[in-house]
């Protein structure tokens, strides 16, 4: 038994860390370059979400020193509120702790195991503890984590208290990896912390790059973003594995009051509603005769429910009151098949659209000020339109930047999915196809390729349909690809507006020189033909442009207007 | 028909005055319009085909009305507005100064950079042929009024007294080559004219050989060899000794579109020169030959020469003469009955008959039976 307890044991630690390897690209670590990105993401999104829940404009610094092939240092600091000594396993150590997986929030991360990954990896790669240094004011901790991998819990191999006299609050991690590389790519940290400083104007952030460098993405904005709420899940936008979940952690009394009080736009009514539905479900896939089976199931779809339930008879009411014992008995004993059943039922059911209030968009001002301070363009423009639904029920919203000239040497999309830069699979996202579909010509952009233009679009929503689990591609899905073509195109629009006052003034100004040019001849001869003084004919004619040709300031009014 | 000088019609009008008060006034112009804030421009009036008209009543081909205007502050116009004015003035000094400069040398006299560019007052001289050619259409006055020559080309030889300048000569004792036609003829007068009538010749061959013969001797006639198109000033002279001097113009070119071609400038004008017709055609000149019927009349046939070209019946045509009577065939000022018909007979026969062909008959015979007879009998043409 002895042995076989071992054996257990042996099992459960390969798991972990089999589960690890094995869902690597799902938790992206997949490629030398990508997993070092990763790394940074998740140790820059921690900070930027601790800084944003406790109100503090964030300067996070991240450092990668080499220490070898393939190996390096990582560090990120930031100035947030800094970890509770005690919850210090939990941050770094829980493994598959799902603390994003069932809420309902538009976060940053939703990677699944965040940091804790991070974690994982070093400790699979060099064997190495991640040292955490944090204040939250008080003492300075210093502690070196490891995952325990058996108990699936963060474990502190090592910790040493320091004294803070100068009260410094934050966090800083420093950890050991081997297989990633450094390359200053498009997939790499450089382009991850730059596309990150963009989207969050209001931190700053500086790298400093395996060979000393310093990159510096500096603070355009002081506003700090409100953290998003948590949303109740929208009928319509749940899978039978997320009602099942829940069902079994509520803590209600019926399975009734379990819906109605934990999903948006379910009330009492709509209960009856379900349960009439999923009695018709139910009888619909007793029926024989497909040739009828088909004709009902298109009434309810047409929301004719009551007419499918008459047309079996007695039957009907039988199954009603069947399933609507379903309703009253406890959520956790609710069956995976009556989840299904349910699902089913909110896809045929009409709900009112969800509320909105969750999304947190990175807004038209703050979208201008990152474009702004990181790409330093002479025209930006930004917008970000009313939340929508996909599905039938999943709220989303589109923003989208544009920002034109200045340093600005060529075209580029940077896609985002809730303010998170997407760097991978670019081809099969909807943000590429959409922006590939505008007809730029029509906004005075000749060629897109070659136009010095760049184009930011984040789509918004708590559930960003990705098309595979790697997370790096939203799939392709009308209502978003619509509304980021609508968005696309009245920025372009603005854009255009900019374009053409900004030709009709370089017309204004090079027609200027041009007049002014030949004044010194048509003076000369003038005063030939008439005896006049030049310089007197000179300034009638100087006079007479001047009152012609209205050519204002240049660079200073530019941005303004475009704003207008 | 005795040809006779008559009574003059139009009086020796060169004036410098003139010209420069033309000029000064379009300066003013532009300068008060400047001085007001007004948007000074010029008017041109517009060339080629499309604003060009055939006057019945004059008999010339005239200028339309058409105007375009051309603006300062219009960067499109600017560069020309700049160059009119410094062509402006520079015609100022050279009249003023009462010296001639030719088209080439208008153009390198004003030819610099604009100061603090790198752009030239004038790139190439077919920047500035034009802008004079505009200037004689606005002002109204002959580039050779204003001073600037064209290319000579073209002699006179007969019994007239020429004053050009400080020199005076009579143009039958200048030896068998004549006096060479300068390319302004502006300020020549004619202070003694012991002839009868003016015989335009087309070639200078065969104007050699009527000067060989005696001709303008003997029928008291001043010979002018245009050697092909006339000049301007070939044309202006003509011009002037019609109407100034009274003598009736007589035309003798090749019996082809392109010699007939010739008479109708002499008479009508050109297309390209509209604007002038006024001072440098001859409605009144006469055509005495060669005509088509005068291959008949005398016997010509073995010296014609075919067409060129490919005549209008005939896949790809018609081109060359063949398309150039066919134009002519249709211009207004073509269409008196005995051209029609000639232009005809030479379409269908697709024959073409030269001056000098008539010396199949002998050296003398044009100077000795064909022009005396056909000028006495009045055989021309109108």
């Amino acid at each position: 038994m002895a042995e076989a307890k071992d054996l257990f044991k042996e099992f459960k630690v390969q798991s972990v860390s089999e589960f690890f390897r094995r869902n690597a690209a799902m938790l992206g670590y997949t490629g030398k370059i990508r997993s070092l990105t990763t790394i940074i993401h998740e140790a820059v999104t921690n900070s930027l979400d601790a800084c944003e829940e406790a109100g503090i404009l964030p300067t996070i610094r991240v450092e990668i020193e080499e220490l070898g092939k393939e190996h390096y240092k990582v560090i990120v600091e930031d100035n947030g509120p800094g970890i509770p000594e005690e919850y210090i396993p939990h941050v770094f150590g829980k493994m598959l702790a799902g603390t994003k997986a069932h809420r309902n929030i538009q976060s940053r991360g939703q990677q699944g195991i965040g940091i804790s990954g991070a974690v994982m990896f070093a400790q699979i790669t060099t064997g190495k503890p991640t040292r955490v240094i944090t204040s939250t004011g008080g003492e300075i901790v210093e502690a070196w984590v490891k995952i325990d991998v058996q108990k699936n819990e963060g474990k502190i191999v090592k910790k040493v208290k320091h004294p803070n006299p100068k009260g410094w609050r934050g966090t800083r991690i420093e950890m050991e990896v081997k297989d990633v590389k450094y390359v200053r790519s498009r997939q790499g940290v450089y382009w991850y912390l730059k596309l990150t400083a963009i989207a969050n104007p209001h931190a700053y952030i500086e790298l400093v790059e395996p060979d000393g460098k310093l990159v510096v993405f500096p603070r355009s904005s002081e506003e700090i973003p409100k953290p998003p709420v948590e949303m109740k899940p929208h009928p319509k936008g749940v899978m039978v594995d997320d009602v099942y979940t829940m069902a079994h952690r509520s803590k209600r009394s019926s399975v009734k009051r379990f819906l109605v009080s934990e999903f948006s736009r379910i009330s009492e009514k709509k209960i009856e509603e379900l349960i009439k539905y999923v009695a018709a479900i139910r009888l619909l896939k007793s029926e024989q005769n497909e040739e009828i089976k088909e004709k009902l199931r298109e009434k309810l779809i047409n929301g004719d429910v009551d007419s499918v339930l008459r047309s079996f008879g007695r039957k009907w009411k039988k199954e009603v009151e069947k399933v609507a014992k379903i309703m009253e008995k406890p959520p956790e004993k609710l069956t995976w098949q009556e989840a299904e059943e349910i699902v089913e039922a909110f896809k045929l059911m009409k709900f009112l659209a969800p509320p909105t209030h969750g999304l947190r968009p990175i807004g038209e001002e703050n979208i201008k000020r990152g474009l702004t301070g990181i790409l330093k363009p002479e025209f930006v423009t930004a917008v970000t339109r009313s939340p929508k639904v996909y599905a039938g029920g999943i709220p989303f919203q589109v923003e989208v930047g544009l920002a034109y000239g200045g340093q600005i040497s060529g075209s580029e999309i940077l896609r985002y999915a809730n303010r998170v830069p997407l760097l991978f699979d670019a081809g099969s996202c909807v943000i590429t196809s959409a922006v590939r579909s505008i007809d730029w010509k029509r906004y005075k952009i000749d060629s897109f390729d070659s136009a010095p233009l760049v184009v930011l679009v984040n789509v918004i929503s708590v559930h960003v349909p990705y098309t595979s689990t790697g997370k790096q591609s939203i799939a392709d899905i009308e209502e978003i690809y619509n509304e980021i073509r609508l968005a696309l195109m009245d920025a372009a629009r603005k854009l255009a507006l900019y374009l053409g006052g900004k030709y009709r003034r370089m017309y204004q100004i090079k027609r200027r020189k041009t007049l002014e040019k030949y004044l010194p001849e048509i003076a000369r001869s003038l005063h030939i033909l008439t005896g006049e003084p030049e310089e007197k004919i000179r300034e009638y004619f100087l006079k007479l442009i001047e009152s012609k040709i209205e050519v204002e300031e240049v660079e200073s009014v530019e941005v303004e207007e475009a704003e207008a | 028909m005795k040809l006779k000088r008559q009574k003059p019609k139009e009086k020796f009008s060169y004036d410098p005055q003139k010209v420069l008060k033309k000029l000064e006034d379009l300066a003013w112009k532009i300068l008060e319009e400047a001085k007001s804030g007004k948007n000074p421009y010029f008017d041109v009036p517009t060339r080629g085909l499309n604003n060009v008209y055939f006057d019945e009543e004059s008999r010339l081909i005239r200028l339309g009305d058409r105007l375009s205007r051309r603006y300062f502050l219009n960067v499109a116009h600017a560069r020309k507005f700049m160059q009119t004015l410094i062509l402006m003035a520079y015609i100022k000094r050279l009249v003023s100064e009462g010296k001639h400069a030719s088209l080439r040398e208008a153009y390198y006299a004003n030819k610099h950079t604009v100061p603090g560019t790198r752009e030239n007052t004038f790139e190439d001289q077919s920047e500035s042929d034009p802008i004079i050619e505009d200037l004689e259409r606005m002002l109204g006055v002959l580039r050779e009024e204003m001073h600037i020559t064209a290319d000579r080309r073209g002699y006179i030889y007969g019994d007239i007294v020429i004053k050009d300048g400080e020199d005076e000569f009579n143009a039958s004792k200048l030896g068998t080559g004549g006096w060479a036609v300068p390319g302004t003829v502006e300020h020549i007068q004619f202070p003694e004219i012991n002839v009868d009538y003016v015989l335009v010749v087309e070639t200078a061959a065969m104007a050699d050989r009527l000067i060989e013969e005696k001709y303008p001797k003997r029928e008291n006639c001043l010979i002018v060899a245009t050697q092909g198109q006339a000049s301007r000033g070939v044309r202006r002279l003509i011009h002037r000794l019609h109407y100034e001097e009274g003598l009736p113009i007589i035309v003798f070119t090749d019996g082809d579109p392109y010699g007939w071609y010739i008479y109708s400038t002499i008479k009508r004008g050109s297309i390209n020169l509209a604007y002038l017709s006024e001072k440098l055609a001859t409605p009144d000149a006469k055509f005495v030959g060669m005509t088509m019927d005068d291959i008949k009349e005398y016997n010509l046939e073995n010296v014609t020469e075919k067409l060129k070209g490919i005549p209008p019946d005939k896949k790809g045509g018609p081109t060359g003469d063949y398309k150039r009577l066919i134009e002519e065939l249709n211009y207004p000022w073509f269409q008196d009955k005995e051209w029609q018909r000639q232009l005809k007979l030479a379409l269908k026969w697709g024959v073409r008959i030269e001056q000098q062909a008539l010396a199949n008959k002998s050296l003398e015979f044009v100077a000795k039976e064909y022009l005396p007879e056909k000028i006495r009998e009045g055989k021309l043409l109108p």
